[in-house]
């Protein structure tokens, strides 16, 4: 069951064509939206929002089709948007009482859900203070809560994790994670910090000057053909890739101090290898694990294509 | 080049350093901290837009405070975003070329070779008020190196930029701290700081907390064990064997009995007896690695203890 | 079998909601909340109604000081108002209070949403850039409606009440409908430009600023136009060719604007309260004591000292071309589609 489903979108301003027959599917769960700079991921979540008018094509966005029923889902999603957005002159909780109204809720569920939600965004300590008064962090996490107020079942976050130092990050990765799993909220991350999506989401979808280019679950992606093990070591030692070379295996230059290996044999026998070798050439072992390219690696070989 | 020496700055009763003393010299120092740790005071401090309160910075010998011959020298790339709108990416360029001391010929041909190291050269000729972020920080970047720096500050300089954008950014920097510049990278993107530098300075509430090699550090922090994650059949037999290294400090069954999670003291020791109990006795460890051996987690054991 | 440990994590909201038309309600209540709540509010809605007050205090010492000749017998005095004339002159001394009423709630109205980029959190909810418009617009406009509205039929039902003997239901049975009128257009007018120049700039005070700049650069236009009026009137007199234009021209001002049409709704030429008195208290509409009745050359009855009518069309033209013209401004500011990134 799909969340959104897009099938050959053209969606033009002017002459400029931003989506260019995209069709793609978003699952349920946690999906990360990647793309260079540029790419049609603005577009394509204006579009999702029923903002745009699509020039050709089709999409709906939790069983609605956008060019109709705007509204509907717009009442159905939460946006988080990247940049800093306010209502001025209002408390934290007046703030998110309001977003909940603005979608639709009795003002006396509004404001008991409010409280409900910036507690659960931790703000529970500065709930009564101007908005205006916050720190970067609460001011994404005060965002989150606005998206959340009206329990809509697409969560659509741009960026969520901007200007927030590691701490701040930590939590708000926490957040979503906690948000999109076991809660029944559909959570679309879009965000170009590859090891947030990792973290948080279990599918990607790579889009690409207004297409899809790739889409399939963060696993996957990251698999390599083979079984090449990262092995990493205390120091480097050219006698230890030499006699691992004796014994048939293909080893990779260094990456700091960790070599990737891939050696004839199984995994358990392979494993034994390396480390008799090690021990034979004097060399400690720190680390040995199985390669898997990093996200980011596998999102800039797709974009290569 | 860069000595600080015991500098504090305050603004009223806020502190912003708080005697700091460092040197730093050429390669690549990665600046960390929280937000408000006083990372911006600090760098603001080297490039002269800022007198200490006490204590002396002193750059290039010489100190920095409205010192024009250290500003032709350091390059710095700020965090805010602030042009001239109506100018267009090339004359910006060109005009901090100019203040910084070029003639008209030097400025002209810096600039568009420096447009081309950061990927500008092709759409410089538009007016900045309609850049993206990514283009306006590589215009930014551009402009801290027209006049071939000896020494560059940027201050989040990854924000904004797409994963390809990331990528060449991480390497022009690479690239100009292998030449022996000195570049100080201010960053809450610890997964990409990591993968630029090992030579880190910390700061926490306006002090200095850490200085130096990330790994010598980490062999410090005593407080805080090393864990390694052991990918085993066998937990409780690879356990048993373990259980007499008294640098051990813990050890945890993860769920499904498929791994050990340990806490060790004195790594060393540990992955040694770890490889010879792989060798002589039956137990197949399918892998292993220390989850806490990366800057994220340094940063956390430094600042939250 | 239910936990002890209540589970307080994250809980889905599925309770009702409201359909997703029409949010513009919303929007507008929390303006009006907002608005209401500001410092000054409640003293500028006072002083609006300061010509009622006034009035009463009148009647009373007209009453006490100068009562009936005989019992049974009218006031010589309260027979000769004209009640509609004492609403106009009541109409037109609150409009600089309404003026600055309307700065306090309006000006910051779209400007403070505009530095907040509030309209990022409003479109991605259901509503859509006519709600807000709507919403906002609503929210200047009930408040400035009831500060009006309230004064006015406490005052016309007190009065119902008291002085229906004089002719107060007699003399213009529609008064009350008039006053309906009355009090639409300038809340109107004050909404619609309000929020137009509001959504201009960024400062809800540099909005107030320019707005109020407009206002007073109109009527100091307006005094020029009554010396050019004084001239024109000794020329030819009042209903020759110069003298109708100046007397247009007199009533091109945001205040002009509004006595001009409330004078034709009310369907009075405005006069002194007690004509043919000549007493120094009495209160004159704003814009004529410029040249004071002491100071008015012989042949001009104090009462003629400003142009009395403007043309109906004319004025109705230029309201309805302001008021366009500002909420053309401010749908054409507020940028929809915006809304993600850029």
């Amino acid at each position: 069951m799909s969340v959104v489903s897009i099938e050959s979108l053209v969606v033009r301003y002017g002459s400029f064509t931003a989506l260019d027959g995209l069709s793609c599917e978003v699952p349920e769960g946690c999906t990360g939206l990647l793309g260079p700079n540029g790419a049609g991921k603005t577009t394509l979540l204006k579009t999702m929002l029923g903002f745009v008018q699509p020039t050709s094509g089709r999409a709906t966005v939790l069983g609605m089709d956008i060019r109709t029923k705007g509204r509907e889902i717009r009442q159905a999603i939460g946006l988080m948007p990247e940049q800093d957005c306010h209502i001025p002159g209002m408390s934290a909780v007046q703030f998110v009482t309001y977003a909940g109204e603005l979608a639709g809720m009795p003002s006396d569920q509004a404001l008991r859900r409010a409280h409900e939600v910036i507690e659960y965004c931790g703000l529970g300590e500065a709930r009564y203070r101007n908005v205006e008064t916050f720190s970067t962090g609460m001011k994404q996490r005060i965002k989150l809560a606005q998206a959340l107020v009206h329990g809509p079942k697409l969560l659509l976050l741009d960026e969520p994790t901007n200007g927030l130092d590691p701490a701040g990050r930590e939590d708000m990765l926490q957040l979503v994670q906690s948000v999109s799993h076991g809660k029944g909220v559909n959570v679309l991350v879009s965000s170009h910090l590859l090891p947030d999506i990792e973290r948080v989401c279990d599918r990607v979808i790579l889009v690409m000057r207004g297409k899809l280019q790739a889409a399939g679950t963060i696993k996957d992606l990251k698999k390599i053909e083979g079984h090449p093990i990262d092995v990493e070591v205390k120091e480097t030692s050219g006698a230890f890739v030499n006699a691992l070379m004796e014994k048939g295996f293909s080893v990779q230059p260094p990456k700091g101090t960790t070599y990737r290996v891939e050696g004839p044999g199984r995994p358990e026998e392979v494993n034994k290898t390396v480390f008799k070798v090690a021990k034979d050439t004097g060399t400690q072992i720190r680390g040995l694990i199985i390669a898997e390219r990093s996200l980011e690696e596998a999102f800039l070989e797709a974009i290569k294509e | 080049m860069i000595q600080i020496q015991n500098v504090s700055r305050w603004y009223g009763q806020v502190i912003g350093v708080n005697d700091v003393t460092a040197e730093i010299g050429p390669g690549l120092t990665a600046m960390l901290g929280m937000n408000g740790a006083g990372k911006s005071t600090l760098m603001r401090l080297i490039t002269g837009q800022l007198l200490p309160t006490t204590g002396s910075v002193k750059v290039f010998g010489m100190e920095p405070f409205a010192n024009p011959e250290v500003f032709k020298r350091v390059g710095y790339c700020p965090e805010i975003d602030n042009f001239y709108e109506h100018y267009t990416g090339r004359e910006f360029v060109h005009f901090l070329g100019r203040l910084s001391g070029l003639t008209n010929a030097e400025a002209k041909s810096r600039t568009e070779e420096v447009l081309v190291e950061v990927g500008m050269a092709d759409r410089a000729h538009k007016k900045i008020a309609g850049y993206s972020k990514g283009m306006r920080q590589r215009i930014k970047l551009a402009q801290a190196m027209i006049a071939q720096p000896d020494i560059i500050l940027l201050d989040e300089p990854l924000n904004g930029l797409d994963p390809v954008g990331r990528r060449e950014l991480m390497d022009v920097l690479g690239k100009l701290s292998n030449e022996g510049k000195t570049i100080i990278v201010s960053s809450h993107i610890l997964f990409e700081v990591e993968q630029m530098t090992r030579s880190i300075l910390l700061m926490h509430r306006g002090r200095l907390l850490a200085r130096g090699d990330l790994r010598d550090i980490r062999a410090l922090i005593d407080r805080h064990p090393h864990k390694v994650r052991v990918e085993t059949n066998n937990p409780r037999r690879l356990a048993s064997e373990l259980a007499n290294l008294t640098n051990i400090v813990s050890m945890n069954f993860e769920r499904g009995d498929r791994g050990l999670a340990l806490q060790v003291q004195e790594p060393d020791a540990f992955y040694t007896a770890l490889m010879d109990i792989a060798l002589t006795t039956d137990i197949e460890i399918g892998g292993f690695f220390s989850p806490d051996n990366n800057l994220e987690s340094v940063f956390n054991y430094l600042v939250h203890s | 079998m239910s936990n002890p440990i209540a589970d307080l994590s994250y809980r889905n909201y599925d309770g009702p909601l409201t359909s997703p038309q029409a949010r513009w309600w919303s929007i507008a209540r929390q303006s009006i909340s907002q608005g209401i709540k500001k410092k000054f509010f409640v003293t500028l809605s006072l002083l609006s109604a300061s010509f009622y007050f006034v009035l009463l205090i009148v009647f009373y010492f007209v009453e006490v000081l100068n009562p009936a000749q005989a019992p049974g017998d009218k006031n010589p005095l309260l027979s000769m108002i004209k009640w509609n004339e004492q609403f106009l002159n009541a109409f037109s001394t609150s409009q600089l209070w309404l003026l600055l009423l309307a700065l306090l709630i309006g000006s910051g109205s779209i400007a403070n949403d505009n530095r907040a980029n509030a309209l990022l959190v409003y479109l991605s909810k259901p509503c859509t850039k006519l709600d807000y418009l709507i919403g906002k617009w609503v929210g200047i406009f009930i408040p400035l409606a009831v500060v009006t509205a309230i004064p006015t039929f406490l005052f016309y039902f007190y009065c119902l009440m008291s002085y229906r003997e004089y002719g107060f239901l007699s003399q213009d049975p529609w008064l009350i409908v008039r006053l309906v009128f009355m009090i639409i257009l300038p809340a109107a007018f004050h909404a619609s430009v309000a929020m137009g120049i509001s959504s201009l700039f960024n400062q809800g005070r540099i909005a107030g600023a320019v707005y109020a700049a407009i206002y007073f650069m109109t009527l100091f236009f307006t005094k020029f136009m009554q010396v050019a009026w004084i001239f024109s009137f000794r020329k030819g007199g009042s209903e020759s060719s110069g003298s109708q234009f100046v007397a247009n021209l007199y009533y091109m001002s945001v205040d002009g604007l509004q006595i001009g049409l409330a004078k034709h709704v009310l369907g009075t030429r405005g006069g002194l309260m007690f004509p043919g008195q000549g007493m120094s208290g009495q209160m004159r509409p704003r814009t004529g004591k410029g040249l004071g009745g002491a100071n008015a050359p012989p042949q001009m009855n104090p009462a003629e000292l400003i142009p009395t009518y403007g043309s109906l069309w004319l004025l109705t033209a230029v309201y309805l071309g302001c008021c366009g013209l500002a909420l053309f401004v401010a749908w054409r500011r507020v940028r929809a589609v915006e809304v993600i990134g850029g």
